[in-house]
């Protein structure tokens, strides 16, 4: 979170990395356990965030904008999917239901009862101009904050990355983006 | 039929995801939709595809879901009764 | 700032062109065929296919719409880096492969055309469409471009064919939206683009006036609309309140209407909401199918066309009314001015999206 490591992975555990999050978030929420991998992640970063910075949960419920984007879509979800069934026997509803990208706006909206403006993009690699282009846009019309996320996860590569952007913070829209400067750490 | 149900407990936590359920968590007459387990209209999809994988039954209309998937006692019960 | 759209075109099975589509829309001819062992248990589906192989036929649709684009806007406008390339879709070319499937058509489409930008590619289920097209708008008003040439593309698959099938939402028989007896969805694929510009000179046949486009989680769950069509009528609201119009203004909505119980009961309700149920309205999808990715720019495209011919397309597959609010479906084709055209879309994930076209 802002540069600073706050929960590094257990290699130990029984858990997977999403779960020891989960636990360590001390949430609550029963929907959790039916998300795909990017969902998770998604719902995660931005709890984590909302921890951090109570005035999220402060604005009204159409004000903020969430903008996501990716360069695998939903492919991590797809491969599982197809294997449910070319090799389980039947096509998965609950794998179905996930694959899609913009499913994991879906969820964030669910969770916080967001009615805003929603965008999930695909780039090669994570696009800062885009954002801060879109985010400048949105905030100019009937948005006051955007929250955003980079998600790319694919097998074992997960790459995520989210910010949150309000009017009176400018200058850090304008930065360069890398994919450290968030809570949770990616392995290869 | 006893053995049944606890197959049926193993068998919807382990096609639904439910992590932290235990077998013992689940009441053969509680109700499975609209109590503790959460469990949704997605869910009820999952449990038809359940039915054919383990037990060959085959639900063409999910709108029948709702009676057989009321309780693991009414599960038990469709699995176990003739059809025609 | 004045947005301009037109020199739309469609690839489906109605045809090859604008004309073709538009000419058997007006004959109330659809797409959807029966199709035998189609299914995962290899049963007869109604599906919306065109008739060419499956092998190659997402980068097909896509080079052959945007080739015939380039014939009906000055083309250094493709190679300009003032104009950008939007794609809508959904799953991309997913018969071809599960990863990187989107990102390589899109870029085959970069080299092809010779476009300065990497494409812009929106995937925001059903409603990707409308938002692709809202997006673009925002940025040319932004001044980031000039030009946009917005293309929408999926095809049937396996994958999603067998997906909706796990969900119970595939009709039996081709889609009837918004009627008593309908029964799902019947999937279709097909592709189409639309441009839109700062300038209006740029078009060889008069464009329309892009006026305002919004968005809206209906914050409910991920594959089940909102009862209560919150997401909608959020979303045609800020809509209606950025172009600083009125919902008696509206003339026509092309609705989304997709003939699931829950997506055509939930448009009626939000209609109802926003004061628009006697406002003449049809779903595409009887012509159509579901073209998930492609569906907000081909019924978008038929909205330009129905306001330059001034006819209003019946809503094919309705007979009787089936919501818990009436709406004023179009029965048969009408002759009438069309002056301003309220386009919505839905889809998984939440996803509600608007808005306004009008002539100028």
């Amino acid at each position: 979170m802002n540069g600073e490591i706050i929960f590094r992975k257990d290699e130990i555990s029984a858990d997977d990395f999403t779960k020891q999050i989960y636990k360590n978030s001390k949430l609550d929420y029963s929907k959790f356990y039916k998300m795909d991998l990017l969902s998770k992640f998604a719902f995660l970063g931005t709890e984590i965030l909302k921890a951090h910075s109570k005035k999220i949960t402060e604005y009204g419920d159409d004000e903020i904008a969430l903008l996501f984007s990716n360069s695998v879509s939903s492919a991590d979800t797809d491969i599982k999917f197809q294997k449910s069934y070319l090799e389980e026997g039947s096509p998965s509803p609950s794998l179905f239901v996930y694959t899609l990208p913009n499913i994991l706006i879906g969820e964030i909206a669910i969770r916080n009862k967001w009615f805003g403006e929603n965008l999930f993009t695909i780039f090669p690699k994570f696009d800062s101009d885009f954002f801060a282009n879109y985010c400048n846009i949105l905030l100019s019309k009937n948005t006051e904050a955007c929250l955003c996320g980079w998600i790319n996860i694919l097998d074992e590569n997960v790459d995520v990355f989210l910010f949150f952007v309000e009017k009176t913070e400018v200058n850090r829209i304008n930065s360069p983006l890398n994919s450290e400067a968030l809570s949770i750490l990616y392995k290869k | 039929m006893t053995s049944l149900k606890e197959d049926l407990k193993k068998q919807i936590i382990e096609q639904l995801n439910l992590e932290d359920v235990q077998v013992s968590d689940i009441q053969d007459d509680a109700p499975l939709f609209g109590g503790g387990l959460g469990l949704d209209s997605i869910d009820a999809l999952e449990l038809i595809v359940l039915l054919e994988k383990h037990y060959g039954i085959k639900i063409t209309n999910p709108e029948k879901g709702k009676d057989v998937f009321y309780s693991i006692n009414s599960m038990a019960e469709y699995i176990t009764s003739p059809k025609g | 700032m004045k947005i301009f759209i037109g020199a739309e075109n469609i690839i489906s099975p109605l045809g090859s062109s604008i004309k073709e589509n538009f000419s058997k829309l007006k004959d109330n001819v659809s797409g959807i065929k029966v199709f035998n062992n189609a299914g995962f248990k290899k049963e007869d589906i109604y599906l919306s296919k065109i008739p060419i192989s499956p092998v190659g036929k997402y980068g097909f649709l896509l080079d052959t719409c945007l080739k015939d684009i380039q014939k009906n806007i000055p083309p250094e406008l493709f190679t300009s880096p003032k104009t950008i390339l939007i794609l809508s879709t959904t799953k991309g070319d997913i018969e071809k492969t599960l990863v990187g499937t989107i990102e390589n058509s899109a870029g085959a489409l970069q080299n092809k055309f010779s476009l300065k930008r990497f494409p812009i590619i929106v995937s925001n289920g059903c409603a990707s469409g409308v938002i692709a097209i809202n997006t673009t708008a925002n940025l040319i008003r932004a001044g980031i471009y000039d030009n946009a040439i917005i293309v929408g593309c999926d095809v049937i698959s396996d994958f999603v064919l067998y997906g909706f099938q796990s969900l119970f939402a595939i009709s039996d028989e081709p889609c009837k939206p918004f009627d008593k007896n309908r029964k799902g969805i019947t999937l279709g694929e097909g592709c189409a683009a639309v441009v839109l510009s700062n300038t209006n000179s740029i078009f060889k046949e008069p464009p329309i006036e892009y006026i305002e486009g919004t968005s809206s989680n209906d914050a409910n769950h991920i594959s089940g609309p909102s009862r209560t069509g919150e997401g909608l009528v959020r979303t045609v609201k800020n809509t209606l309140a950025l172009a600083d119009m009125n919902e008696k203004e509206i003339d026509f909505i092309s609705a989304h209407g997709t003939g699931t119980i829950y997506n055509d009961d939930m448009e009626s309700m939000a209609f109802g909401r926003l004061g628009l149920n006697h406002v003449p309205l049809n779903s595409l999808k009887g012509y159509f199918g579901h073209t998930l990715g492609a569906a907000g720019v081909i019924e978008t495209a038929v909205c330009l066309q129905s306001m330059r011919n001034n006819i209003l397309i019946k809503s094919l597959g309705f007979e009787n009314q089936g919501t818990p609010k009436q709406l004023n479906i179009i029965f048969e084709n009408i002759k009438q001015e069309i002056r301003t055209v309220l386009k919505t879309a839905s889809g998984f994930g939440g996803c509600n999206a608007s808005l306004i076209l009008k002539k100028i």
